[in-house]
């Protein structure tokens, strides 16, 4: 299983990417929650991890990196909109 | 009435009376004590820790290091102990046979007497009680930070902490919790452990361990009982806020997601050692003393990091000898919501595994953080509403700990002046 950040998608979120056409980038997991998974890798991850102290690497249920602030995501957000694309974390992570 | 604690030893609270205690404390040192010496002291005076009448001689810290027991042979797996500095000692002129006054909020709290002053290599405490001595675990940590020297001898509370709202409605000393007990007709009561405000994950933990826990008991009248023991110590940032914890635990029975009969909340004060399977035996012991007969463990109980494998707190008990421990383990794997059950349900027994989704505390913390509401099968709308609630109410505007919440917030207790 290879290693995501969960974005999860409110309606405010859902809005922008119908309106990008993205909206078949949503998937619907536990009973109805909508969620990007952005894809990170192993290196990406342990650079997240350091950047930004707050989040947490969920190893054991989800393989997945939560917690990020709230600013960030949305800022990760953006940027798939933006790029049309998941593929963005390298380009993202350029900034840090 | 008598109750009986861990080690087969009668619960006895050291509490002296408050017209004794104004003329007992005249005279004595004062030492001023930080919270989690106070949270211990508590649990120490209304005994919580039975059979500890105070903290640990150096005896008991390395039976408890070395062979998992204090020097009277009970099961005990974590040092309590009594921390103070070289200079402090000095400059106060402390010596064994001498009694201290603890404060507490600037209020007096308790004596200590001072049976003995010793050292212990702190390096060799924190490898023996945690399996490591990696500064970056948080219980090895706790063990550095304590200063030089540590007191051993016996605490006598001088003054009763009350207890501010909303945690006035949880706590419960273990002689109060037995006489719940009593009361509900409750014969079987099963721990549920938790810093974390529940998400139907947890619910369905509680529910599959009463079932477990009832067994073969009659039906007609509820003779089984879940007590959520909520761990209230000291907070870190990012961690749901305590007040929260217990007020969405109690909404869940108040909502009908437990009948009224059968679940009951309320506090314990500790401050987490992280210490996997050790901190599950301590779990057990004091549970046991207030009056429970089934303890839960779930996966990674108490554990941090990758320091322990997700069921060493299992299996640990196995090695526990019989009779050393009156509580019995109720050892459960994980639930999941299967999207082909189209339900939460245990993974010990459903088959669909490569679709299976878990999820976290921590996974949940960041659906809410997002602005998302989960769905009421993973989350109870009541909770959900609760929490903002909290955050206004308590939080400074966040269900999460945040620094203003930790320099802010009301204290759990109040020391009362002594007069
Ligand atoms: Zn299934």
């Amino acid at each position: 299983m290879s290693i995501t950040i969960n974005i999860w998608i409110n309606e405010e979120r859902y809005e922008k990417l119908q309106k990008a056409g993205l909206a078949n980038m949503a998937q619907e997991v536990l009973a109805g929650l909508k969620v990007i998974k952005v894809p990170v890798t192993e290196e990406q991850k342990d650079k997240i991890l350091k950047v930004f102290p707050t989040a947490k690497y969920d190893s054991a249920t989800t393989k997945s990196i939560e917690l990020l602030p709230r600013e960030v995501k949305d800022k990760i957000f953006d940027m798939v909109i933006e790029k049309q694309s998941l593929e963005i974390m390298d380009e993202f992570l350029k900034s840090y | 009435m008598n109750y009986i604690g861990h080690g087969g030893k009668e619960i006895v609270e050291r509490i002296m009376p408050r017209e004794q205690a104004v003329e007992a404390i005249k005279g004595l040192t004062e030492v001023t004590i930080r919270g989690q010496i106070a949270r211990e002291v508590i649990d120490i005076a209304y005994g919580f820790f039975t059979p500890l009448e105070g903290f640990m001689t150096r005896a008991d810290v390395e039976g408890v290091c070395n062979e998992m027991k204090l020097a009277n042979g009970v099961l005990w797996p974590i040092p309590i102990v009594f921390d103070i500095s070289d200079e402090e000692i000095k400059e106060k002129n402390i010596k064994e046979g001498d009694k201290l006054l603890l404060k507490y909020q600037d209020k007096p709290m308790a004596i200590l007497e001072v049976e003995e002053i010793f050292t212990y290599d702190k390096k060799e405490m924190a490898k023996k009680v945690y399996g490591t001595d990696e500064e970056k675990h948080p219980g090895v940590a706790r063990t550095y930070n304590y200063k030089d020297k540590f007191i051993g001898g016996k605490v006598t509370l001088v003054n009763e902490p009350v207890m501010n709202p909303p945690f006035d409605q949880f706590f419960f000393t273990p002689k109060q919790l037995r006489q719940k007990f009593a009361e509900k007709g409750w014969q079987r009561i099963v721990a549920h452990q938790t810093r974390n405000v529940p998400h139907t994950g947890h619910e369905w933990l509680m529910k599959g361990a009463w079932l477990s826990a009832h067994g073969e008991l009659p039906v007609e009248k509820t003779v089984t009982g879940i007590l959520v023991n909520a761990i209230i110590g000291e907070k870190r940032k990012g961690d749901y806020i305590d007040e929260a914890i217990v007020l969405c635990h109690d909404v869940l029975r108040k909502a009908g997601y437990f009948r009224e009969d059968v679940h009951m909340t309320s506090i314990a004060l500790w401050d987490m050692r992280y210490a996997g399977p050790k901190e599950a035996v301590f779990h057990a012991i004091l549970r046991t003393n207030l009056g429970l007969t089934h303890h839960m463990f779930g996966r990674d109980h108490a554990g941090v990091g990758t320091y322990y494998d997700p069921y060493d707190a299992h299996r640990i008990f196995d090695r526990i000898p019989e009779g050393a421990l009156n509580i019995k383990p109720v050892r459960v794997l994980e639930w999941w919501y299967c999207p082909v059950c189209g339900e939460v349900t245990y993974s010990g027994l459903c088959g669909h595994k490569d679709k299976a989704q878990g999820f976290s505390g921590t996974l949940i913390r960041s659906i809410i953080q997002d602005g998302v509401k989960p769905p009421r099968l993973i989350f109870r709308p009541e909770v959900f509403d609760l929490i903002m609630e909290c955050a206004e109410k308590y939080g400074f505007g966040s269900p999460f700990v945040t620094d203003r919440y930790l320099k802010e917030r009301q204290d759990i207790f109040t020391l009362p002046d002594l007069k």
